[in-house]
């Protein structure tokens, strides 16, 4: 990492799992995720794990690419030195635009763009994992989905409602408001990606999700035995 | 067996009430009872709102003598040892039912036939004596009584044990549930996988499980599933895996390691992510696996890293007992928490995130 980072400069962006660094790559203006070391994992299964999932991204994110959707092009992978370069997206993040405009006509719109683009990534049988608002980069109207270190190939229809059911969820953590409309919408360009039919059937399983296991509880609302809620 | 543990133990217990709950009435002489039954452990305990604040913690744990937990058998040796563990605990406490306030008992989450028999007897003793009845939920007495074991006043907790695993932390209202099992807990998987290859029972020895201690042998870092899918973690897979890898001849050391490190790695990472979300600076570690030092070990190391503080309650306070039931309950009586006799029943899948904290409303 010192070689993009000279100077060892400090990351622009610190997370759980890795550091970003901005960085200039062949004079694109990209972001660097360097996949830290633990020192708490078993150094073979540390290793193991963050070459398999620099890898997967960036696959995934190939995939996508391939699909249709729009998502940052990858410029370098590095599995030994677990990093990945990608495009810097210069945009606002959904979150804050939904944050500063609520449900607008121009927030409306690109929901269902990123429904539509969801749509095609399950299509394609690519889930994305984290599918937050905070994970949606809008560049002159068009929603970019950034990172994909959680996403998955899968044909299961249940793990693609989960991605849809994590979408709902960022919604009424963090736009609680205007939950009813971007859901619509974002469902709207879901089936004209993938159809009506299939769209019905993962509401269904969002439905499902939402009483079965960690959810349990709003299935169980009516039934509560004391008075008191704190 | 009936065994108690001394008041010694509890020398350890580093928070002070006035400070983790300033919203509550500590000038209030209030003594409360509680009641543990969610699973193996039958448990009494005595809180208080003077120091020492838990007065007695007596236990009697069900063994099977083979294979895993019989909800009926363990409810059945909960109805045998019920009186001795509450005689027990009144005696090690030094009260009476009498100078007690409150009745407290564990209503859920856990195996049914185990907690009829808590609130049966709960519901008895408050009726009998004329006390309110308090409901405490089983996995708020582990954040709870972690808290007061380490004086951590908004941690992110790890709660580990044979039946739950989760990752909670607080945030408007609720300890919400950050990430969990999506199918067996940690507990469970190294119980069954121990039994399954024949280093258990007994489970655990001189404070280390038996995977941890066959672990110490292991050379070798073997390729099992590590499934960590978003904030949750998922352990059936790991242990079909595992077992598997032993039928085939692998070395069982190589195998309890490789078991023990994904398995442990996948909690403490789920943690981390929990952390770095919240921005929060203390970790708790709770439930019957907080005893493993290895665990404990990567939790801190962890923590660390992010300039977080990390603690976990002494063994008799970690794993299933009576007095978080009895500390709960006598939050939940300050805040005004009682339910009648009548429609005290037990929730079996009662969730934590369905909890009210009235004494953190404001936090």
């Amino acid at each position: 990492m010192t070689r993009l980072s000279p100077g060892g400069r400090a990351p622009s962006f610190r997370g759980a799992e890795s550091y970003l660094y901005e960085v200039a790559w062949l004079g694109v203006p990209a972001l660097a995720k360097h996949r830290l070391p633990k020192s708490y994992r078993h150094p073979a299964l540390d290793e193991r794990l963050r070459r398999a999932r620099t890898v997967a991204e960036a696959r995934s994110m190939l995939l996508a690419a391939e699909l249709g959707v729009p998502v940052p092009a990858v410029l370098y992978a590095d599995p030994d030195e677990a990093v990945l370069v990608v495009e810097r997206v210069e945009g606002v993040l959904l979150s804050d635009m939904i944050e500063a405009e609520g449900a607008s006509r121009r927030v409306l719109e690109v929901v269902e763009r990123l429904g539509y683009y969801v749509g095609l990534m399950h299509e394609g049988d690519l889930v994305h994992g984290d599918l937050t608002t905070s994970n949606v980069v809008v560049r002159n109207g068009r929603p970019y989905l950034i990172d994909f270190g959680l996403s998955e190939r899968t044909r299961d229809e249940l793990d693609k409602a989960v991605d849809v059911h994590l979408f709902l969820r960022s919604l009424e953590s963090t736009h609680p408001e205007h939950v009813a409309e971007l859901y619509e919408a974002f469902l709207a360009g879901y089936a004209r990606a993938r159809g009506r039919e299939a769209a019905e059937r993962v509401r269904r399983l969002v439905e499902r999700i939402r009483v079965m296991g960690r959810y349990v509880e709003e299935a169980r609302r009516v039934s509560t035995v004391w008075g008191h809620r704190g | 067996m009936v065994s108690a543990a001394t008041r010694s133990s509890y020398a350890s217990l580093a928070g002070d009430p006035r400070r983790l709950y300033p919203g509550l009435d500590w000038d209030r002489d209030v003594v409360v009872l509680g009641i543990e039954s969610t699973a193996h452990t039958f448990g009494v305990g005595v809180a208080s709102t003077r120091p020492p604040y838990i007065l007695a913690n007596a236990r009697s744990v069900y063994q099977p003598e083979r294979g895993g937990i019989h909800p009926r058998e363990a409810a059945s040796h909960h109805a045998r040892v019920a009186a001795e563990v509450i005689e027990q605990a009144l005696a090690e406490a030094g009260v009476s039912m009498r100078d007690v306030d409150a009745v407290a008992v564990a209503l859920g989450p856990g195996l049914g036939p185990a907690l009829r028999v808590g609130a049966t007897v709960a519901r008895g003793l408050a009726a009998y004596y004329r006390k309110p009845l308090v409901p405490v939920n089983h996995a708020l007495g582990h954040v709870e009584i972690g808290r007061l074991a380490t004086s951590v006043g908004d941690p992110v907790v790890l709660y580990v044990s044979g039946g739950n695993t989760l990752v909670a932390a607080f945030a408007r209202g609720r300890y919400r549930v950050f990430g969990e099992t999506l199918d067996i807990a940690l507990g469970n998987l190294l119980d069954t996988f121990a039994r399954e290859v024949g280093i258990a029972p007994p489970y655990v020895v001189g404070g280390l499980h038996a995977v941890d201690r066959c672990a110490e042998e292991g050379r070798e870092l073997l390729d099992l599933p590590y499934t960590v899918k978003g904030q949750d973690v998922s352990f059936s897979g790991l242990l079909t895996a595992a077992l598997r890898a032993v039928r085939s001849g692998a070395r069982l050391a190589d195998v309890c390691l490789t078991l023990r490190e994904i398995a442990y790695s996948a909690v403490v990472e789920v943690t981390e992510r929990c952390l770095a979300h919240t921005r929060k600076r203390e970790v708790v570690l709770v439930g019957g696996v907080a005893a493993s030092p290895v665990l404990r070990r990567m939790v801190e190391e962890m923590a660390g890293y992010h300039e977080a503080r990390a603690g976990w309650p002494p063994p008799p306070l970690a794993g299933d007992n009576g007095a978080m039931i009895a500390w709960v309950g006598l939050l939940n009586y300050l805040s005004g928490i009682t339910v009648p006799v009548a429609e005290s029943r037990v929730r079996q899948r009662w969730r934590l995130d369905d909890t009210p904290v009235p004494w953190r409303a404001g936090a």
